[in-house]
């Protein structure tokens, strides 16, 4: 490959002449080119049409995920016309784009509170994390909980289907949880910056809190005598109890405000004496508390006439009047309510409200208005005064007018007229005017440069709240006029950040509004759309009785309880979009500053598909990349997506309306990590937790043998989720690809069932005791044993998922501390498989070649392997392999996904495969296809072999087998060739298709062909758990000390005894341990990681154990059994190596914080060190330190080797390779299933259940 | 001994070529007469059809005489004066040889592609040799070498007729050079332009032309597989091709060793579903490989990486048509016809609002003047000739004024418009603009295979645009929005279909952006098409209050007695022309 010279952004840089544009931008870190449909792992597709640059020369713009560079090209990627052509396709985009980024409810929030995530934070009874995230933007929540006017409720998409959720309640909810014990966030130092705030209210509270907490030092200046505003003054104690509205901003004030009360703005002070006293920034939020009048002759001074907030007010702040008689308010609003049921409370016998309009116009709540009603208030509809009439300066009655209504201009309320000659009279004691309030703006009598607006509101840069005076700014109902709690909350923390900005660099700045998709952007949504959703009854909170009500000024309302809570969360329909972090379009449209608006029109609209049980699929989101449907055809061959229709109506979609499951869908989810919106998503276990960050973190999957890599998205410790969608994760061996196992079984790491507390059971009482203490007792138990039957009465059992560090622990602990050889693993004691077989011929029974070298081979061979449903990742390395020419010969009885994809099927009978493999020996020798100088120069017994093999009949195995006699010379002209690369694949853990002596027969025909050692030949063999390589690498097994030394290599054993400080003589010798067991010959049994009584089958190896412990990370049928059990820490707790099939050694590490205290290697060490010295470690690095010592293979290796590739690479010269005589058997195996691992018992019962 | 031949192409049929056909047959049956009956293909005088031409060798130099619009009720005439009594009935024909009437049609054209069209019959394989078939090919074998047919090919100066109009020699060229154990050629039949149906007539009445020129050009890549790709909605050519197919194979011009030669060669036929875009190359490869018909990026160009990822050589009907013809003939006769970069001939499918609609083919460098008058005769009813739209979906309209460009690649392309495969339709004062770049764009935004952006929702929404204009909704800024919205369909789409969609807005906006602008501020259509825009008046002097408007009128909108002039009630008229349609004392104006 060449190198060629291209420039780039006038910038010269030299690049390989095979890749793309876009490649070399990314490789050379130019730019970030925007792409929706290019995947690296895929053929390019072009279609999005984002990627385009420009070239210099040519006509029109180059999409550069599938253009080639080429010499001297040209290329721009930040001109104009490029950021205008993404952008409109951006815009394109969106415009059939019918989906919500986020929850219209927190879209809705003036303060932007995300109610979608908290509700999914308090379903998953996280109440404390909720109302963290609602502090984020709301520092009030139990004042707002009470008193809101729910912006977030009249969005709620759930009222097309019956009510919106009770989002308020919620938060109330959680509000009052936190009451007890308030989450305070850490405060950061002082930073020496002074801000004053002039008014107590919501507004001045917020901007105090969010300044306080980043560090500045706060003072409120409050001109009445305690804080609060409107909260405090305006609404009334039967609604927020004022020791609840105390508590909350006694909370604030506790996190280092000063307060000065009882000073007012242009009388005690003015913003000028602010700044001269030191203050750095100043902050208005003095509200609008000027109550309007109504124009009425007499209206000031006829006794018997207030006005509606100076009525609240004085109530709250001098005292309760004692009203009799009649009342009558004027006005629509919350504060008219207010003030006709807080005039009721004060003793009137009737209350009555005038308004002027119809119900429909008003502005109250509705359910504020209800409240009122059914205390008995009236309300006059269509009603306004027209004269006070008075005797004596006292109210007497009023006269009213009614009105009509005459329609408004589009967009406003219908406007109200007199009906001439409809005068009434209302007599009356008392009349309460709540029509309105102002700002009163006297202060700035002082301070003439602050500019006001037409109605004396503070005039403020909506973006930073500054106002005219330069570091002043302002907010609440003082710039809103009298509007709601949460906007002036909003608006405090608005101008908090902008404070912020402006000292620290000296202008006030604030954050560029981020872009959000929204459906209703689009069209019109209607309750068609949500058709067939069940209808949910709203849940209502208990309220105190009507009686009891009007006589007193008990808070009305008593919150959701938890019932109902659960109840409410249900409702809640989770609109905003799970890929909200993730979802490059959004991303995008944020940098190219997208107007969702410049191209509306038809949109197509599609019922999100959930009927998978984890792959949901909402064709609304999705952008035609055809990433899905190129993975699932061009990498998984399945073809279950694909796209449908033509033109503007084209999208993906399976085939005929099928549902995913209907179709041959293997549920890899391999296309919710290739969508980059959110088109296919997974249906996580858990509510859709909108706006919370995510962090990436990588490790390695626990299932199979083939070691993928893994990542894991994680919320917090309990909430994570596996996306394979890093950029480094592609890189990876499996270049991301997962299959169902990896994608969805690891939801069990979530599963609530776990050993917590080590427990012991003594005479069937179970105790929870610590940690020491657990292992105290053990040991003392274990001693008692030793002493009563010998020290060969105890065994150790160790499960193959767990870490090399852990199985080497155990073995030495085993070794030296029990001073027996009873190791081993209930999954090769039970399976019984022939872990050693090739023991004789290659001195171990390993993998001979990676599986990095399937990309160049040229024959694979799979032998009792059904990788579809075992090892997908393994499958699609040989279709990748399949892709660039290599066949694929599969030799199984049965038919399986694969065979569809074989380029020849060899469907011998089961049990004969031994049979056919030595046949195809036979053809091979006996037609000079062998290498001679391989067979003299590194084997022994080639003339035995030759003469066994001379008895086989070929015929008559092709008979026995019952192939057809095409295709076993179709196999052998594939095996004869000398240049092609063959490679076996072979899991000896499958008992379906396995015959005994078939891998010696093909370990014959590897080193017959001289491809034992030979780069890109050999065998994989797989097994069956991810660490099955490594626990036979670690000696867990009686036949070998780590690194396959066996019981003759004294001169090993004693090196490794040495190490050790032990002597090996006496204790490693040959043991049949399964024999021992059934004998009843074990009486203390220690069970690491496995669930051997999951399957009553195996109760058969407890006969005669008197002291059973047991380690593991969930609760399992042997844990209940177990006389001590000890919490061990799952696989993404903790970190560790694990050996793939090929001998690949690869580090695990940590995603999440653990319950436990120790992990599990400490946990081990702590055991063994009452038995033996030499268990002092710091560190898990430090134990694989040491197997690098002792096991003499792993000598060769370190993280990412293989070490079985150095060791053939370095010549196995020291040994010759021994051919294997032996007959054919044919003795067949039931292919039984024992599950004694709590994570395949979940995977079978939670997932592949599901899924069937 | 008589032939009577019979224009059976599709257009023959559907004008009910059959029927007379089958009554030939059954009078020369029942009449015991001896002569030869058969089909032919499209002469491409479709206006004229159905054809009947006889053919009489006995009469003196032998005579041949085209009869047109021939229906059942006149095959017995002419066959009891014409077949019987040798007096050929002369008020019906249109063609002899002492007259004909419609010479300016047939002189003005040069016929190459179309020389056996309607002439020979297209079912007999004889008749094909017997007009010199398969010469060229046994020619090509026997006394070229591969690249002396490419440089033969390259020298004529024919240009790929599909639209492109890439040197179909060099293409040969690009795709000889290419080193490969299999190459594929592929015949372009997926004629899906409305309008258009030149590939049609020519598979339809000369089936074995076609396959000759493939045989030319598999010998001259050194090819030994070809596709013909052809829309299922073209019956007929697929039987006759496939009749042609079956008859080469049992001559020995295709299979292996073709004429003796080394050269093997085989043909199939793949039925394309009937979407546009599998006429785009890389699309109908996909399509030829059982994908669904996406088109992908070029390069790699077909010659490098292809069908089934070996190099292939892709040309449409008519570019094969000519092939043998240049061989047999010479380079130099077919590079005489032309400008200096168009050479040899184009064939148009005529439509719209002429006098002569059907097929024509025309030396290149001919005027369009020429054709829509010489030719085409002009307008119907004498209206006034307003623009031609050309090229098909992709292509744009040219103003009558320009009427005196030439025929021309290059020139058609330097006005907005393309050559496009052959699409001229000839659009008088009565068409809108703004309704036709509607029609245009509607067509290729549901062609559209929905896979890049741009075309996918772009053309959508141009769509929407023009759509708003025309029912009067259109607003200021709605001619730039649909400019800037085309340029950027037309730099991000991968294929063809995309590049060119905006072409008929972005010519008609180029020509008659004073129409355009008439919708959107004024709220009217000045060609009184547009259905929103138009109000129908009753002029008082015309109306004589004969009632028939009256009777037509289906929402009662329209008023008044007998004998007395009419009216028309605004709030109830729906707009729908009826009575503008049914007046014949044209007392209803548009306004």
């Amino acid at each position: 490959m060449e190198q060629i010279k291209i420039t780039i952004n006038e910038k010269e840089i030299s690049v390989n002449s095979e890749i793309t544009i876009l490649e070399a931008v990314h490789q050379n870190k130019i730019d970030e080119i925007p792409t929706l449909c290019h995947d690296k792992r895929l053929e390019h597709f072009t279609s999005c049409f984002l990627c385009v640059v420009e070239v210099e020369g040519m006509n029109k713009l180059i999409p550069a995920c599938s253009t080639k560079v080429s010499s001297g090209m040209k290329i721009h990627t930040k001109s104009e016309s490029v950021f205008e052509s993404r952008r409109t396709a951006l815009a394109l985009l969106m415009s059939n784009h019918y989906a919500d980024c986020i929850g219209p409810c927190t879209n809705n929030c003036p303060a932007g509170v995300d109610a979608q995530t908290y509700i999914a934070l308090i379903s998953m009874g996280k109440y404390k994390e909720a109302l963290k995230l609602v502090k984020e933007n709301n520092p009030l929540p139990l004042s707002i909980g009470r008193v809101c006017v729910r912006d977030c409720e009249a969005a709620c998409r759930r009222k097309f289907i019956d009510e919106p959720v009770s989002v308020n309640a919620l938060k109330r909810f959680i509000a009052d949880y936190d009451n007890v014990n308030k989450w305070t966030p850490p405060i950061k130092q002082k930073n020496g910056k002074n801000v004053a705030i002039i008014g107590g209210g919501p507004a001045g509270l917020s901007c105090a809190y969010y300044l306080t907490i980043e560090g500045y030092s706060v003072t409120i200046f409050e001109k009445l005598p305690k804080l609060g505003g409107m909260l405090r003054y305006g609404i009334p104690e039967y609604r927020l109890p004022k020791k609840i509205l105390d508590s909350e901003i006694n909370w604030i004030l506790n996190l280092g405000v000063e307060v000065q009360t009882g000073v007012e703005l242009g009388v005690d002070f003015s913003m000028h004496s602010l700044f001269e006293n030191g203050f750095d920034s100043v902050f208005v939020g003095v509200g609008a508390h000027k109550a309007s009048k109504m124009g009425l002759t007499g209206e000031d001074i006829t006794y018997g006439i207030f006005r509606g907030i100076d009525f609240l007010r004085e109530v709250e702040l001098s005292f309760i009047p004692e009203l009799d008689g009649t009342v009558v308010v004027v006005g629509g609003g919350n504060t008219a309510i207010d003030a006709a049921r807080t005039a009721l409370r004060c003793g009137a016998d009737k209350v009555k409200i005038v308004y002027r309009r119809s119900i429909k116009e008003m502005p109250a709540s509705p359910e504020e208005v209800e409240a009122a009603q059914k205390e008995g208030i009236e309300v006059l509809f269509l009603t306004n005064p027209k004269s006070i009439i008075s005797e004596d300066h006292k109210l007497k009655a009023i006269e009213c007018l009614k009105m009509g209504l005459v329609e408004g201009k589009p967009g406003e309320r219908a406007k109200p007229v007199q009906i001439e000659g409809s005068e009434f009279i209302i007599n009356c004691d008392y009349l309460i005017s709540a029509i309105g309030q102002s700002v009163d703006n006297g202060f700035t009598k002082f301070d003439r440069d602050c500019t006001l607006e037409k109605w004396g509101t503070v005039c403020v840069n909506k973006e930073t709240m500054e106002t005219s005076i330069p570091g002043v700014f302002a907010g609440g109902d003082v710039v809103t006029g009298p509007l709601t709690a949460i906007t002036s909350i909003a608006q405090g923390k608005k101008a908090a950040k902008a404070i912020m900005n402006y000292l620290t660099s000296g202008k006030a700045k604030n954050g560029n509004g981020k872009f959000y998709s929204f459906k209703h952007n689009l069209t019109k949504i209607n309750e068609r759309e949500f058709e067939g959703f069940r209808k949910l009854a709203r849940e209502k909170m208990k309220e105190l009785e009507v009686t009891d009500r009007i006589h007193s000024f008990r808070e009305v309302e008593k919150g959701l309880n938890e019932d109902q809570v659960l109840g409410e969360i249900k409702r809640c329909l989770e609109c905003g979009c799970s890929e909200y972090y993730d979802c490059q379009l959004r991303k995008y449209c944020d940098e190219y500053n997208v107007n969702i608006s410049e191209f509306i029109g038809e949109t197509k609209k599609y019922l999100a598909d959930g009927r998978h049980p984890f792959i949901s699929l909402d064709p609304n989101k999705c952008v035609n990349c055809g990433r899905c449907v190129r993975t699932c055809s061009e990498i998984l061959k399945v073809s279950a997506l694909g796209f449908i229709n033509r033109g503007f109506k084209s999208v993906v979609k399976p085939a005929m309306e099928k549902a995913l499951s209907e179709t041959n869908c293997v549920s890899c989810g391999n296309c919710i990590d290739a969508c980059p919106t959110g088109a296919i998503s997974e249906k996580f276990p858990f509510k859709i937790l909108g706006t919370l960050p995510k962090e990436n973190l990588e490790t390695i999957c626990s299932f199979c043998s083939v070691g993928c890599k893994l990542n894991f998205k994680k919320v917090s410790d309990d909430i994570f989720y596996v996306s394979n969608t890093t950029e480094e994760i592609k890189d990876s061996h499996n270049r991301g690809y997962l299959c169902v196992k990896g994608r969805f079984g690891h939801r069990y790491l979530m599963n609530k069932n776990r050993v917590v507390y080590p427990q012991i059971r003594k005479h069937g009482i179970i105790d929870f005791v610590n940690t020491t203490e657990a292992i105290k007792y053990s040991e003392k138990q274990i001693r008692a044993l030793i002493e009563k039957y010998g020290r060969d009465s105890i065994a150790v059992f160790a499960s193959p998922k767990l870490s090399n560090e852990e199985l080497y622990l155990l073995q030495k602990f085993t070794r030296i501390g029990l001073k027996n050889n009873n190791i081993s693993s209930f999954s090769n004691l039970v399976f019984d498989t022939e872990q050693g077989c090739l023991d004789s011929m290659t001195g171990f029974t390993s993998s001979t070649v990676s599986m990095d070298d399937l990309k160049d081979a040229d024959v694979i061979v799979v032998v009792n392997s059904n990788l579809s449903e075992e090892n997908l990742v393994m499958e699609l390395k040989i279709k990748e392999a399949q892709k660039r020419g290599a066949k694929l010969v599969l030799m199984n009885s049965s038919e399986i996904i694969l065979t569809k994809y074989a380029d020849l099927w060899v469907d011998s009978r089961k049990g004969t495969n031994t049979y056919l493999i030595d046949s195809v020996n036979k053809s091979i020798i006996e037609e000079r296809f062998i290498d001679e100088k391989f067979i003299n120069d590194r084997s022994t017994n080639f003339n035995e072999l030759k003469t066994e093999l001379s008895s086989v009949d070929i015929s008559n195995a092709i008979n026995y087998s019952g192939i057809d006699r095409t295709k076993f010379e179709a196999f052998v002209s594939l095996m004869k060739n000398p240049l092609s690369n063959i490679i076996f694949i072979y899991n000896i853990d499958s008992r379906s298709d396995k015959s005994i002596n078939d891998l010696k027969a093909v370990s014959n025909f590897l080193m017959l062909t001289g491809r034992i050692g030979k780069e890109k030949n050999g065998i994989i063999i797989l097994r069956e758990f991810n660490n099955s390589t490594g626990l036979i690498d670690m000696g867990v097994i009686p036949a070998y000390l780590p690194g396959y030394v066996k019981y003759e290599e004294t001169e090993e054993i004693e090196k490794i005894g040495k190490a050790w400080n032990a002597d090996l003589t006496n204790i490693f010798k040959p043991v049949d341990l399964a024999v021992r067991i059934k004998k009843g010959e074990i009486k203390g049994m220690l069970i690491f990681g496995e669930d051997p009584l999951n399957g009553r089958e195996n109760a058969k190896y407890f006969n005669g154990v008197e002291f059973l412990l047991v380690s593991d990370a969930y609760h399992t049928n042997t844990t209940d059994e177990a006389d001590v059990v000890l919490p061990a820490a799952n696989h993404i707790e903790q970190s560790g190596t694990y050996t793939r099939c090929d001998n690949k050694v690869q580090k695990s590490s940590k995603v999440v914080n653990g319950l436990n205290e120790y992990e599990n290697w400490q946990l081990i060490s702590k055991l063994a060190t009452g038995f033996a010295g030499g268990f002092m470690y710091n560190s898990s690095v430090e134990i694989f330190d040491e197997i690098k010592k002792i096991n003499r293979f792993y000598k060769h290796s370190g993280i990412n080797k293989s070490w079985m590739k150095e060791y053939f690479n370095n010549g196995f010269t020291t040994s010759k390779l021994h051919f294997s005589v032996h007959q054919a058997d044919f003795t067949t195996f039931d292919n039984l299933k024992h599950i004694i691992h709590y994570q395949d018992n979940y995977y079978f019962s939670s997932v592949k259940n599901k899924l069937e | 001994m008589k032939k009577i031949k019979v224009g059976l192409g599709t257009c023959g049929i559907s004008a009910g070529g059959e029927l007379v056909y089958n009554k030939i047959k059954d009078e020369l049956i029942s009449k015991n007469i001896e002569a030869e009956l058969y089909e032919t293909g499209c002469n491409g005088m479709c206006y004229e059809e159905v054809l009947v031409e006889v053919e009489d060798d006995t009469a003196e130099g032998g005579e041949c005489s085209l009869y047109s619009k021939v229906t059942v009720d006149k095959v017995g005439r002419i066959v009891n004066e014409h077949i019987i009594n040798n007096q050929p009935v002369k008020d019906w024909i249109i063609k002899s040889k002492d007259y004909c009437t419609e010479e300016s049609f047939l002189k003005n054209q040069t016929r190459i592609v179309l020389r056996n069209c309607g002439i020979i019959n297209p079912a007999s394989i004889d008749e094909y040799i017997a007009k010199d078939g398969y010469r060229s090919i046994h020619k090509a074998l026997n006394e070229y070498s591969q690249e002396q047919v490419i440089d033969i090919i390259i020298k004529s100066g024919l240009r790929g007729r599909g639209g492109g109009g890439f040197s179909t020699g060099t293409k040969w060229k690009l795709a000889n050079k290419e080193k490969s154990d299999k190459k594929f050629l592929i015949c372009n039949a997926d004629e899906g332009d409305p309008g258009a149906f030149m590939d049609r007539s020519v598979l339809e009445g000369d089936p074995h032309s076609v396959l000759e020129g493939m045989m030319i050009a598999a010998y001259a890549i050194g090819s030994d597989e070809g596709y013909i790709y052809i829309r299922a909605e073209y019956p007929l050519a697929i039987k006759r091709l496939r009749k042609a197919i079956s008859q080469c194979y049992s001559r020995g011009f295709l299979g292996k060793n073709i004429l003796g030669s080394s050269f093997s060669f085989d043909i199939k036929i793949k039925e394309g579903a009937g979407a546009f875009v599998c006429g785009e190359e890389t699309a109908m490869m996909a399509s030829i490989e059982g994908k669904r018909g996406l088109p992908r990026l070029r390069p790699p160009f077909p010659a490098q990486s292809g069908l089934w990822g070996k190099p292939t050589n892709i040309n449409n009907v008519e570019t094969f048509a000519n092939v043998p013809w240049i061989i047999l003939n010479g380079w130099e006769k077919y590079a005489a016809l032309g400008t200096e970069k168009s050479k040899g001939s184009k064939v148009f499918a005529l439509a719209g609002k002429i006098k002569r609609t059907g097929l024509v083919e025309i030396p290149m460098g001919m005027t369009i003047n020429e054709i829509v008058y010489d030719i085409g005769g002009g307008i119907k009813n004498d209206k006034k000739f307003k623009a031609v739209q050309i090229g098909g979906p992709s292509g744009g309209c040219i103003p009558a004024t320009m009427g005196e460009l030439k025929i021309d690649y290059d020139e058609i392309t330097r006005t907005g418009a393309i050559m496009g495969s052959g699409g001229l339709i000839v659009l008088d004062e009565t068409t809108c603009m703004v309704d036709l770049a509607r029609y245009f764009l509607n067509f290729t935004q549901l062609e559209s295979c929905g896979k890049c952006t741009f075309c996918r929702i772009g053309t959508k929404r141009m769509l929407e645009i023009l759509e708003r204009i025309t029912e009067g909704n259109g607003k200021d800024g709605d001619i730039d929005l649909l400019e800037n919205l085309a340029q950027k369909i037309k730099m991000g789409s991968l294929c063809g279909l995309g590049q060119t969609a905006p072409n008929p807005v972005l010519t008609t906006i180029k020509y008659f952006r004073e129409e355009y602008e008439e919708h959107i501020f004024n709220k009217k259509c000045p060609a009184h098409s547009c259905a929103s825009l138009v109000t129908y008046q009753i002029i008082d002097e015309l109306c004589k209050g004969c009632m028939v408007c009256l009777r037509a009128c289906a929402t009662g909108a329209m008023s008044g007695k007998k004998k007395e002039v009419h009216k028309i009630n605004y709030d109830l008229c729906n707009k729908c022309g009826k009575c503008f349609e049914v007046c014949r004392l044209n007392a209803i104006a548009k306004i």
